[in-house]
């Protein structure tokens, strides 16, 4: 569990923008809070897994799949903006997310 | 009265180029697409030779694919779903039209080559790349189609039997448009050593070229080839009310199975005459109009014989005035995807009137007796051609294509 500050929020964003841009071969510049994962960069959910394994490795995070799936359920991520709000999630509250 | 089942489209990625026409030039002026294997070092192998799709695929497929989704398909199943993107870019087929519950996609798929030389298999995508159905999945994914889609394992006549089962959708008004076809590759120590312990590749490595050498009396086996084909198939009134350009009829199939041995045909090619004699019964078919053959003619003792000897009883004394032709001269054995890929070019053929040779065919088998087309192409107009596929496991396959009139 991690207290979020600015300079984390920046660089999550960055990760997952660049990580989305790599993958979809889209320009950084096209994406944005609004870009549809599925609609508007032909993505899919194993995208979501890898990140997850990114952050988990970079911030030492105690989260499980199932905790993620729980949290998913509840809070459907469709947009960049989604996304990056459950990345935020998972890296400040891990486990605990499945309260929320 | 069902309606008659047309081909709209065709395209096939083999080791002779990366479309149809490509392949078409190569087969019609008789070059062969057999080389030393350089997909991973085979030097140590007793066949060490076969028929790989160019390099240059890699950087054509980006053309159609996303990196994303190529992540998770093997290079099989890209050379499908890039087969069937040019073929639907090139034909003009407007996919958007139909209603896409009546679009299906059926593959003969043995599996999808995510073997020991396949790139960038992990443990994010091992289950997806190894997935057969995943190549019949890519294409319903990619068009948006919500009809069945599948895939067939019946071995050598794979996509033979997918052709026949889209025929079906169509002619039983299931679907009215269906993508059919195949995809394989067996370049891989894995299986090349297989099936040099069961005896059945040539192991000529000096000479590649000429390794494989249907109906010629030193052939010593088959040689492996990769490669996907694809055929659209169409209703004809929706074919005709869009004025598309129409390749052939595909009038019907037999499908049977030898029930006798898991690798060997019936004795003097019974099961096979079999099987073209219902494909040209059941499609009402004059025999004195099959103007060409596309053989099986794997370039193996027993096959080539048994169906030369087929050939002979199911047309008799006529027999002789049939073209027959193996592609696997040339491409070598594409195994699930043999079917559909000669299937292609015996649509191009009734097309060009056009019948590529059967090369390497410089030492006559003298127990063999046909006409095969031999080291130089015929013009021929075709009215009707048969499409054979014979598989280990005893799965029989004849396909009968027919010229379509006005098909200009």
């Amino acid at each position: 569990m991690a207290e979020l500050t600015d300079k984390m929020r920046k660089e999550v964003r960055a990760i997952i923008i660049e990580f989305f841009a790599e993958e979809c071969e889209v320009e950084q510049s096209e994406i944005n809070d609004s870009t549809h994962i599925f609609d508007d960069l032909d993505g899919d959910s194993l995208m979501f897994l890898e990140l997850i394994e990114i952050f988990k490795k970079k911030y030492s995070l105690n989260i499980e799949l199932k905790a993620i799936g729980k949290y998913s359920v509840k809070h459907p991520v469709r947009t960049v903006g989604e996304l990056l709000t459950m990345q935020l999630m998972i890296i400040e509250h891990e486990n605990n997310i499945t309260n929320l | 009265m069902s309606e008659k089942v047309l081909v709209t489209g065709i395209n096939v990625i083999s080791s002779l180029g990366l479309s149809m026409n490509e392949n078409w030039e190569n087969l019609i002026n008789g070059k062969s697409g057999i080389k030393k294997i350089s997909l991973f070092d085979a030097s140590k192998l007793d066949t060490q030779i076969a028929g790989q799709v160019p390099e240059s695929f890699e950087e054509y497929s980006k053309c159609y694919i996303k990196k994303r989704i190529r992540k998770q398909m093997t290079r099989v199943s890209q050379m499908c779903l890039t087969a069937t993107k040019a073929a639907i870019e090139e034909h003009n087929i407007p996919i958007s039209e139909y209603d896409p519950e009546r679009c299906a996609v059926i593959l003969g798929i043995v599996n999808s080559a995510n073997s020991s030389v396949e790139k960038d298999t992990d443990i994010k995508n091992t289950i997806l790349k190894g997935m057969s159905n995943a190549l019949s999945a890519w294409i319903s994914l990619e068009y948006g189609f919500e009809g069945p889609n599948y895939t067939i394992a019946t071995a050598c006549a794979s996509s033979a039997y997918a052709i026949a089962q889209g025929y079906d959708l169509i002619q039983q008004n299931k679907a009215d448009l269906v993508i059919v076809g195949g995809a394989d590759s067996t370049i891989n120590p894995e299986e090349i050593e297989g099936f040099n312990a069961l005896y059945a590749l040539s192991t000529r490595n000096d000479e590649p070229e000429k390794a494989s050498r249907p109906f010629s009396a030193d052939r010593d086996g088959f040689v492996i080839g990769e490669g996907a084909g694809i055929l659209i198939l169409e209703r004809e009134s929706f074919a005709k009310k869009r004025n598309a350009i129409i390749f052939a009829e595909l009038a019907g199939y037999a499908l049977t199975s030898e029930a006798f041995n898991i690798m060997s045909p019936k004795t003097d090619g019974q099961g096979m005459a079999k099987t073209m004699e219902k494909a040209i019964k059941d499609t009402n078919t004059n025999k004195a109009d099959v103007d060409y053959i596309n053989a099986h003619g794997t370039s193996t003792m027993l096959n080539d014989l048994y169906e030369s000897l087929a050939i002979e009883s199911v047309f008799g004394e006529n027999a002789s005035k049939v073209a027959v032709s193996s592609s696997k001269s040339m491409l070598g054995h594409t195994i699930g995807a043999a079917g559909a890929i000669e299937a292609a070019i015996t649509v191009k053929s009734i097309r060009e009137s056009q019948i590529h040779p059967t090369i390497n065919l410089n030492n006559a088998d003298p127990q063999l007796k046909l006409d095969y087309v031999a080291n130089t192409k015929r013009e021929k107009p075709i009215r009707c051609a048969l499409s054979n596929s014979f598989a280990f496991g005893g799965h029989n396959s004849t396909l009968v294509f027919k010229n379509y009139p006005n098909n200009s």
